[in-house]
């Protein structure tokens, strides 16, 4: 009964979620637990980011002066580079990054508690496991990845302004008016970073998932790395998709 | 890596964060923080409106004074009513406005133009603009151009190899193949 099984899988995961919003309280041990991970997961991912995003705003550059050449529009090209960032690269490619750079580590922590029962202790102690372990976590994942997706945009855009300005020769002035112009605060850069929040908190809780259900053996715990960053991945590009539908209109 | 020194990391990484998000904000957006409660309507009738769309600029001579916020069909008469968000700055247009709708460059995007008048009267909010000027369709202008005066089906049928690929009335091929 694979389609049963989907479900069930489906619905211990939401309840998971839903465990971990429950045992998000703002205690003493809570920040303290939060601030460690922040270092951990988003200020430790930073350099990544920043040379991600560079790279990619390079080569954004580049192809879009390629593509608008054929129209003699390469003045232009600040407009792909920000709608393109904004919208869809920054935020996913960021999460992308993440997940590889944070959400694996997140899933192997928590995997080889549960293969050396230290989650079992924790519960035995009559302490949250999930309170302890997962939330700071998750919310330093919601918080993290919006920042370093500040981090990636502000790379790439600046890369691409050096390619576009130095290399290529566009005028400075139109690069960042026809930029200006076209991004909407509202419409592209607030989207950009609620968007950025959600694939923080769907990386953070597969990553968490898997890891905190793995098999209390060591393959377990490799199996739930592997895992955590195919599915985070597979998922935050399929909600791309259906939050880009919902949340651009024009 | 221990308390005071972790805390230090992540505070800067914060702050750091925050000022990349407000310089990415101020310089790479169109800085429009409010919701839109600083302007105030318009209308104008116009018998076609090309490719105008919401949200579209707004200028007096080039320079962007609000944008378009609904476009909608009278269903009456058949006009569409374009309503114009005009920023609160700009309140004392003149009654005898005139606004059109123009394309920018040969295939940029459509905005509206409104040129002053010299009457003393204003526009009140809501007011309709009464001289309007229509989008020109440049695709059908240069069709009207093209076409004008030219071929009868007869004339087409006689020069089969160029008019094969333009615009043959639908029964000439039949007639052609045998």
């Amino acid at each position: 009964m694979p389609f049963v099984a989907a479900t069930r899988a489906l619905g211990a995961a939401g309840l998971f979620a839903v465990s971990v919003l429950r045992a998000s309280k703002p205690t003493r041990d809570f920040f303290a637990e939060l601030t460690r991970e922040i270092y951990k997961i988003g200020a430790r991912s930073l350099p990544i980011v920043a040379a991600g995003g560079a790279f990619v705003g390079l080569s954004v550059t580049l192809l879009g002066y390629r593509a608008l050449e054929t129209y003699g529009a390469t003045g232009q090209v600040s407009v792909l580079l920000g709608l393109g960032l904004y919208r869809e690269l920054g935020p996913v490619l960021t999460a992308l990054l993440f997940i590889g750079r944070a959400g694996s580590s997140i899933a192997a922590e928590l995997g080889l508690m549960r293969a050396t029962d230290q989650i079992t202790a924790l519960g035995l102690m009559g302490i949250d496991p999930v309170a302890k372990t997962v939330a700071p976590r998750f919310w330093a994942a919601v918080l993290c990845v919006p920042m370093l997706t500040a981090f990636f945009v502000s790379l790439a855009i600046t890369a691409g302004y050096f390619e576009a300005v130095q290399v290529i020769g566009i005028d400075g002035g139109t690069f960042w008016q026809s930029m200006k112009d076209s991004v909407d605060f509202h419409d592209d850069f607030l989207v950009a970073f609620i968007k950025a929040a959600i694939f923080g908190a769907i990386s953070a809780l597969v990553a968490a998932y898997v890891g905190y259900h793995a098999e209390p053996t060591i393959e377990g715990t490799s199996v739930a790395t592997t895992r955590a960053v195919v599915n985070a991945s597979l998922l935050v590009l399929m909600f791309n998709f259906v939050l880009s539908a919902l949340l651009f209109r024009s | 890596m221990r308390g005071p020194r972790l805390e230090f990391a992540v505070g800067a990484f914060l702050l750091l964060a925050l000022a990349s998000l407000l310089v990415l904000a101020l310089a790479s957006t169109n800085n429009k923080w409010g919701f839109g409660g600083h302007s105030y309507p318009l209308k104008a009738r116009f018998s076609t409106i090309g490719q105008l769309r919401v949200s579209a600029p707004v200028k007096i001579g080039g320079v962007v004074v609000g944008q378009v916020s609904d476009v909608s069909l009278d269903p009456q008469k058949f006009d569409s009513i374009v309503t114009l968000s005009i920023d609160e700055r700009y309140k004392d247009l003149p009654s005898d406005t005139s606004a059109g709708i123009f394309t920018a460059g040969l295939l940029g995007e459509s905005y509206v133009g409104l040129s002053p008048g010299g009457d003393i009267e204003t526009l009140k909010p809501g007011d309709e603009i009464t001289l309007t000027q229509s989008a020109v369709d440049l695709m059908q202008l240069v069709g009207k151009y093209m076409f004008a005066g030219g071929g009868t089906p007869a004339a087409a049928n006689a020069k089969p190899a160029a008019a094969s690929t333009s615009s043959t009335p639908s029964d000439a091929p039949t007639e052609q193949t045998p």
